[in-house]
């Protein structure tokens, strides 16, 4: 009984890290915490939608979502975001809220607000454990959360523009002088910013629904997932994306926590945020 | 620039003039908004009364939120959950106690401003954005809350659910039980919240605040306790949410679970900034923003979607270009006209 929930909590908890990873690969290359990225992954999910229904094949749905999603966040990134660089992280988070809801405006006008469900291939194939059924949908959530964490960790770590990402994400303006092309290096952070909104677009609109305002506010959960690494470490987003998934799947079996299942990731993340207060306190150093 | 550059580049946060001439000038919000509300009060028709009558409230909340954003720098985005925590609070007071409607106003602000502390506070310590990022779980996690436990509409128990057929309005205050006298009083208790705001910014507060906002090394070394008086900012922010929501039940009579999910307050704190954070009249502009603009474009069957879209294209334009918001583009626009025609005569 519970293993049918843990596979259940997997498949979405996969799409919250993956999203949490977006968010924090973005925020320690450009220090922009992205609350558009709901917006960007539901809107690359339409795109999806659209060629779905005209009889294309999944794959071009896949990379029409990822081209829409790469491209709306580059968008911002090379136009706004270095208007709003200079001022205070919070701004340049409030800036991309702005984003977000011209987005979400849009897609409400053009596609309603009637919400439906994208269906893929892929959840017709499906493998069993212990009796539940594993979809292969699910398992191509957690192998791209798990390509998405490898990929950008070793650029990270073993390549010039990892580098140049490291070097930016600790002081934007010493950077600069020290040659690092800070334009081009930050619209990397949203190329990837974008295509990880692309791929969670998708797999939302498939395992939860496909509306413009529930995808772009899920973007919640996500935030849950890397306020608890600190927004920095992608390991930590990620296990904590697909704990946020699991329990809030595995809290179904309790009836009387039932109804607060989708609570458990902002009042874990306030805990964390209390247990970072409370060490910022101890050590007398603010964070 | 940061947002304390920001907001002192603003020239709508300069001091107050010495003296009494800090108070006098705030007689013009009371008259203002009386003058707005006796035109209402004649013209309009019931239908746009009502709408009215819930954008003081939600300029109520507002004036909080351009409290912490405009005076601190401060960003919460749980403003709009801290309303629906006093809109609860208020209904079930009212419901189980009968009690006056002042008290549940009291009593609404009082237990709003509480929890929103008890979760902000500890977020003070950190950078400004973990306090944005703590305010907005906190919007998630009521969203989920209310959503089960729904408003209380007349029934027992703690949670004071109702069936349907026995289902109660939570009662008005005596002295304004019409349509027309609610929303005169909601005018006027906003008017006070404005005063109360404006009347910290020019006292020992405001001047504590200004400190912090000009750096927190310079305010703990000119003795201002950093915390206490962010914390008071947060608890004056919290108090006004409460009674807002107060409000909004009072005039609704009840109120709906889901209305309250984390994107309202979200979209409230973004309109804050497009109103205007460091003027009192910003906070007015947002209430129109959020209710009143959303039923004009209802009335000429315009998409409501497009509104929110043009909310998202004036919140960027106001970070990029407007820090001041509409409210300080229209202070700008009036004094220039002054200064002309002072020019003229």
């Amino acid at each position: 009984m519970l293993l049918s929930f843990v596979i259940s909590g997997l498949g979405v908890g996969a799409v919250y890290a993956l999203s949490g990873v977006g968010l924090v690969i973005l925020y320690r290359t450009t220090g922009v915490l992205n609350f558009a990225f709901g917006a960007i992954g539901a809107l690359g999910a339409f795109f999806a939608n659209e060629v779905l229904n005209a009889g294309y094949p999944a794959v071009l749905g896949w990379l029409c979502s990822i081209g829409a999603g790469a491209a709306v966040s580059c968008l911002y990134g090379r136009l706004v975001a270095p208007l709003l660089a200079p001022r205070d992280p919070v701004v340049r988070a409030v800036g991309t809220l702005g984003f977000a809801l011209i987005l979400l405006g849009t897609m409400g006008w053009y596609w309603g607000d009637v919400p439906r469900r994208l269906a893929l291939p892929s959840d017709a194939i499906f493998f069993e454990i212990s009796g539940t059924r594993l979809t292969l949908t699910r398992i191509v959530a957690l192998g791209f959360l798990l390509s998405v964490i490898a990929s950008v960790t070793l650029t990270l770590m073993y390549t010039r523009l990892g580098l140049a990402m490291r070097a930016l994400a600790d002081d934007r303006r010493l950077s600069s002088i020290l040659g690092v092309r800070v334009i081009s290096v930050e619209l990397t952070g949203w190329l990837i910013s974008g295509v990880s909104a692309g791929i969670c677009g998708v797999l939302l609109a498939n395992l939860v629904r496909l509306q413009a305002l529930h995808l772009t506010f899920l973007v919640i959960p996500a935030i849950a997932a890397a306020i608890m690494a600190d927004l920095s470490s992608l390991a930590i987003t990620a296990v904590a994306g697909i704990a946020i998934g699991v329990i809030e799947a595995c809290l179904t079996l309790w009836p009387l926590l039932a109804p607060y299942r989708t609570a458990a990731p902002f009042f874990v993340s306030l805990l964390s945020v209390f247990f970072l207060a409370f060490r910022a306190h101890q050590s007398g150093r603010p964070r | 620039m940061t947002i304390a550059e920001a907001a002192v580049s603003d020239a709508r946060l300069e001091p107050p003039g010495p003296g009494l001439s800090r108070y006098t000038d705030l007689l013009i919000i009371p008259m203002f908004l009386a003058a707005a509300a006796g035109g209402v009060a004649v013209w309009a028709n019931g239908y746009w009364i009502v709408t009215l009558t819930s954008a003081t409230a939600i300029a109520l909340a507002a004036s909080g939120t351009a409290l912490l954003y405009g005076q601190l720098g401060l960003v919460s985005l749980c403003q709009y959950s801290l309303l629906g925590i006093g809109g609860w609070v208020a209904l079930r007071l009212s419901f189980a106690f009968a009690l006056p409607f002042e008290i549940n106003l009291l009593a609404a602000g009082v237990a709003s401003s509480v929890i929103g502390m008890l979760c902000g506070v500890p977020a003070l310590r950190l950078r400004g954005l973990y306090l944005a990022l703590v305010t907005l779980m906190l919007a998630g996690g009521f969203q989920v809350v209310i959503g089960a436990w729904g408003f209380p509409d007349g029934g027992a128990g703690f949670f004071g659910r109702a069936d349907a057929s026995q289902r109660l309005l939570m009662a008005r205050p005596a002295i304004a039980v019409s349509n027309g006298a609610y929303f005169l009083y909601s005018t006027a208790v906003l008017a006070f919240g404005l005063l109360v705001s404006e009347f910290h910014r020019r006292t020992k507060p405001g001047r504590a605040w200004a400190l912090i906002r000009a750096g927190e090394t310079t305010a703990l070394s000119a003795g201002v306790n950093v915390l206490f008086y962010k914390a008071w900012a947060f608890a004056l922010a919290g108090f006004f949410a409460g009674v807002a929501g107060a409000l909004l039940a009072g005039g609704v009579g009840q109120l709906d679970g889901r209305a309250f999910p984390a994107s309202e307050s979200l979209n409230l704190f973004a309109l804050t900034v497009v109103g205007g954070a460091g003027h009192w009249l910003g906070p007015v502009i947002t209430g129109l923003l959020l209710r009143a603009v959303a039923s004009l474009f209802t009335d000429y069957g315009i998409d409501g979607n497009i509104a929110i879209a043009c909310f998202g294209l004036a919140l960027l334009h106001s970070l990029v270009v407007a820090p001041s918001g509409l409210a300080g583009q229209v202070i700008s626009l009036l004094e220039r006209f002054g200064r002309r025609g002072k020019g003229g005569a």
